[in-house]
């Protein structure tokens, strides 16, 4: 069983240096602006910002192009919806029978197969170069300004707090109870999909039970030490935006936005 | 903040780690990011035991982790629907958590199963698959502009791993949520 939760790459970069907050915001303008994009100058511009993204942040290129091994299936269908043509009336570029591809097909599937990917490894980007408690952080503060109409932004970062905190000793835990579980001759990976949930409820027991022992636990830890929600709650290693993220910020999301309106 | 309160963030922050391990053990991944594994129980569980509301946050809340851990964004509104609203909607189960316990506590936990926790996991992927689906026609509909009417019908047929998941995770529920509600029930405080 694979224990190893997000994606983060632990390098000494510009990029990693950044807050989280600056990135999660450059992500969204990134998303947007490069949804934006219709013509290919546009294209090749977005992706000399996603490839000097990955200079800076000095990820492998292997890493940073591992989501796009998934997109493969989409990636053909796309360019198949576009290229593809039943009989058509008009000249085709290739002929096989009654299948022909279409150049100017060929082309838009080419561009928008282009864009699927560079919008997945873009935004990847912030999951490679930010840790899942950075980004929970950050998250928090994003939502903060919400508590102004009583969003419990506080309480949120602390679940999820928890929920990561909580993630490497329930997947320990998992892995005990399956290597029991097998050692007693139980199957985890034969079988349909419904005969291999059956197969895992002897693992889910003791799981869910541990849960909810240890969310009772918990509880009366926090309580104890007079845990009152977020209001008032200090951090050990508090992040602040600098002047240097608010650049980046602005600077970033001014480019992309740029370039998906005027391309 | 009261203790009930505390409990109900520390029990829903423990279900969101549970659904992300869960989410390793992913039977199949899907090309376009949906996967199935059983993520979805402990989130039926939760809401079937605590209600609509836990059930919903701890919903969207996996659905933000999910998204920040295993990002796959291809349009502005996918992202909400795909991640934090999807899972948002499993947290729907949580409407049919009165009829449960009330049967539970009347010691009709067959009746419970077949008119509470059956209903609540098909109300709770619906709401999933709705969103997927949506999701599917935007994508579809951006990409593959060529498709006419069909981006609904591909979008139906791609995203139906969600309802092989809930069918997986609805053998699971029924097998550990009624010794899980005589144990854990009740707050004891």
């Amino acid at each position: 069983m694979p224990t190893t939760f997000g994606q983060y790459v632990p390098v000494d970069s510009p990029v990693h240096a950044l807050d989280a907050k600056t990135k999660m915001g450059l992500v969204a303008a990134f998303a947007v602006g490069a949804f934006l994009v219709d013509r290919f100058w546009g294209l090749v511009l977005v992706a000399a910002l996603v490839g000097g993204g990955i200079l800076l942040a000095r990820v492998p290129l292997r890493i940073a192009l591992r989501g796009v091994k998934a997109l493969s299936v989409i990636l053909i269908f796309t360019l198949a919806a576009h290229a593809l043509r039943w009989n058509p009336a008009t000249v085709s570029l290739v002929r096989i029978g009654p299948l022909a591809v279409d150049a100017a097909g060929l082309r838009d599937g080419v561009f928008f197969a282009a864009r699927i990917v560079l919008l997945v490894v873009g935004t990847s980007l912030l999951t490679l170069t930010t840790t899942p408690v950075q980004l929970t952080d950050g998250l928090e503060r994003v939502l903060r300004p919400l508590t102004i109409v009583r969003f419990p932004a506080g309480e949120v970062a602390m679940m999820l707090t928890i929920a990561l905190r909580f993630i490497p000793t329930t997947a320990q835990e998992a892995e005990r109870v399956i290597i029991a579980q097998t050692a007693r001759g139980a199957s985890f990976d034969s079988g349909g999909p419904i005969r291999r949930a059956r197969a895992f409820v002897p693992v889910l027991v003791p799981l869910f039970v541990n849960l909810f022992k240890r969310a009772e636990d918990l509880a009366v830890a926090m309580e104890s030490r007079c845990y009152r929600g977020g209001a008032g709650r200090t951090r050990l290693n508090a992040s602040a935006m600098t002047p240097r993220d608010w650049l980046v910020l602005c600077c970033g999301s001014a480019a992309v936005m740029a370039i998906g309106l005027w391309l | 903040m009261n203790a009930r309160r505390i409990r109900s963030a520390a029990e829903i922050g423990l279900t969101i780690a549970l659904a992300a391990v869960l989410h390793l053990v992913a039977v199949w991944q899907m090309p376009q990011g949906g996967s199935y594994s059983l993520a979805m129980l402990p989130l039926f569980v939760l809401a079937l035991m605590r209600g609509v509301g836990p059930g919903m946050t701890a919903g969207a809340l996996y659905g933000l982790l999910d998204l920040a851990m295993k990002p796959y964004i291809y349009h502005p509104v996918q992202v909400v629907l795909d991640y934090p609203l999807a899972y948002a909607l499993v947290g729907l189960a949580g409407l049919l958590s009165v009829r449960w316990r009330r049967l539970h506590a009347a010691d009709r936990p067959t009746a419970g199963v077949w008119t509470a926790v059956v209903p609540g996991i098909i109300v709770g992927a619906l709401g999933r698959y709705a969103a997927h689906v949506a999701s599917g026609v935007i994508f579809f509909s951006s990409y593959a502009l060529e498709l006419g009417e069909a981006p609904l019908w591909y979008s139906l047929v791609y995203n139906s791993f969600v309802l092989l998941s809930a069918v997986a995770c609805a053998f699971a529920v029924v097998a550990v949520l009624p010794p899980l509600q005589s144990a854990f029930g009740v707050r004891e405080r």
